[in-house]
């Protein structure tokens, strides 16, 4: 059990596992492929206050081991939203926690609403990634002043070093290290380079080492997030000093791999026995074939995309 | 919907690009209906990254038969990880007696599950090839399709008949080619048939679909009553005259 607890609320999570926002979804869209409950919490995809139109260029880069998703961060506003979604949330086998963007003042409508909700167990804020550290701390506190509710603060990857001391400062009672980072690449169907966030497997020793220089120095827990693939994964997030980790695109790609994770957590060491051997470091039970890929098959050769004649 | 393995039983290939493989899939995967697909990794690696788009062309025996252009090779009992089936069938109505199918640029793969479909019902298919797609092999299609080929749309000469006869009309168009097609098309329609109606005229999206579940909200299509719904579970048709055509036009600002 994994405790964040915010005076008298708290957001408790029955595994160290959150699926992300802006993967799983607003709420329960994967419950067909995925038994939900093996999670600890599932986070909305982001809400703002007003509605939000779905970007109109190109939405989706493939990239090596990787994907560039711009969607534009649609969402119907929070009050639609929640109209929406509430009867489901309030079901849900796990606790809902909503990622929360905007200005300032918009999310600080924002939490004031939901203060007011049931259904919700604890605000994400997505910190933007131009923000300097003071207003980071601005925007924090403003939302810490309106809610009782457990504050995560999701950081940008790039910015999270500078701006984490100021978001626990403001208020937030834990830390999601790191949000997507931003890139640009050449979309092939249109030629055209187009900006957005970036996922893969890659992304997982840039978060860890964030991570791991941050969990010393802010005095909350640290949620780690970005690249997770497998239950190694998450033991080096944990070994660096996560408390807590959220899973990304890794339900896109292998949605069987969210209850390999889960499971590999249930009750298993989560932290290296000292002195313990490579070999040894099992906790799962997983064996050394299952490392190698499931699947032996020659890659296809790269071809550009359709027409396909 | 479901995740699981399948196995490719059979590879034949049908043309000097075109391949099918007949895959022994989950019993939960063996109900599709035309227009839905697979989304397919196949190797276990991360790279590619996302799942590619597998079209069911026919079934057999409890086996999909897909079609996969020849520059990728497979092997008989290669086992894939398959996700789906992913959308939702063609709407294709039972009073249709006149199906008309229009391929720009695109293979006509997709219709041929919902063809057999209407060919068994006695509908007579007429298909037409725009551009690229009349490089598609006519040996790959039931014999019972009239073929159209076409370099442009413009240059389409039967339009006006075939859009006249048609009792639905079903095109496929790849991203980001589909939208401009459409409009081109919708105004075809409009013109040619004063009294529209509302299931005659679909079109078909296929933008990159990272989850397949509506989670990702990547392949949102606009429609005119301000919804936007993910292609992946209400799509991939999309009767023309509910989207927003202007609004899904993609602008030339990515970055």
């Amino acid at each position: 059990m994994f405790e964040i607890t915010a005076g008298k609320s708290a957001l408790r999570l029955n595994r160290p596992l959150m699926g992300a926002s802006g993967a799983f979804g607003f709420a329960g869209e994967y419950s067909k492929l995925i038994d939900l409950s093996l999670l600890g919490a599932l986070v909305t995809n982001p809400i703002s206050l007003k509605p939000r139109r779905a970007a109109n260029s190109t939405r989706v880069v493939p990239l090596d081991s990787g994907v560039l998703i711009h969607t534009g961060l649609p969402n119907g506003g929070i009050h639609k939203m929640h109209r929406q979604y509430a009867a489901r949330w309030r079901t849900s086998p796990i606790p809902i926690v909503m990622h929360l963007i905007g200005s300032a003042e918009d999310l600080a409508e924002c939490a004031t609403f939901l203060d007011q909700q049931s259904e919700i167990a604890s605000i994400e804020l997505g910190i933007n990634d131009t923000l300097t550290a003071r207003e980071v701390r601005t925007v924090v506190a403003t939302v810490r002043a309106r809610t009782q509710l457990p504050l995560l603060a999701k950081l940008p990857l790039y910015q999270a070093v500078n701006v984490a001391a100021a978001a626990a400062d403001g208020g937030a009672d834990a830390l999601v290290v790191a949000a997507p980072p931003r890139g640009t690449a050449r979309d092939p169907l249109s030629g055209q380079l187009v900006g957005g966030r970036l996922y893969g497997t890659w992304l997982k020793p840039l978060a860890v080492r964030l991570v791991g220089q941050l969990a010393p120095r802010v005095g909350v827990p640290i949620i780690g997030c970005g690249g997770i693939h497998h239950p190694d994964d998450v033991r080096d997030f944990f070994e660096a000093g996560a408390k807590a980790v959220q899973l990304d695109s890794v339900v896109w790609v292998r949605p069987d791999m969210v209850a390999a994770i889960a499971n590999a957590l249930s009750g298993a060491e989560l932290t290296r026995a000292a002195g313990a051997l490579a070999d040894e470091w099992r906790p799962y039970g997983e064996t050394a074939e299952r490392r190698t890929p499931l699947i032996v098959a020659p890659p296809p050769p790269f071809v550009p995309p359709p027409p396909e004649i | 919907m479901a995740h699981g393995q399948a196995i490719i039983e059979r590879i034949r290939r049908v043309s000097a690009g075109i391949q099918r493989l007949e895959l022994a899939v989950e019993p939960a995967q063996q109900i599709i209906g035309g227009g839905q697909f697979f989304l397919v990794r196949t190797t276990g690696t991360y790279d590619p990254y996302l799942r590619e788009a597998w079209l069911p062309v026919g079934l057999r025996d409890g086996a999909v038969i897909v079609e996969r252009p020849t520059r990728y090779e497979y092997a008989p009992n290669q086992v894939i990880d398959v996700l789906g089936p992913i959308g939702k069938p063609f709407p294709l109505r039972d009073s249709t007696r006149a199906l008309l199918l229009i391929a720009y640029e695109a293979t006509p793969a997709i219709f041929l599950l919902m063809a057999q479909s209407a060919l068994a019902r006695r509908a007579a298919v007429t298909l037409v090839l725009i551009g690229q797609a009349c490089r598609y092999p006519l040996e790959a299609l039931p014999s019972a399709f009239e073929v159209t080929r076409a370099e442009y749309h413009e240059t389409w000469h039967e339009r006006q008949q075939q859009i006249a006869w048609a009792d639905q009309i079903f095109a496929v168009a790849p991203p980001p080619y589909d939208v401009p097609a459409y409009l081109r098309l919708l105004e075809d329609v409009q013109r040619i048939r004063h009294a529209m109606s509302a299931d005659l005229l679909y079109g078909i999206f296929q933008p990159p679909m990272p989850c397949g579940v509506g989670a990702c909200q990547a392949c949102l299509v606009r429609l005119h009553n301000g919804e936007e719904v993910p292609a992946c579970v209400d799509g991939i048709a999309f009767d023309l005259t509910r989207v927003n055509l202007l609004q899904n036009l993609p602008d030339s600002t990515g970055v």
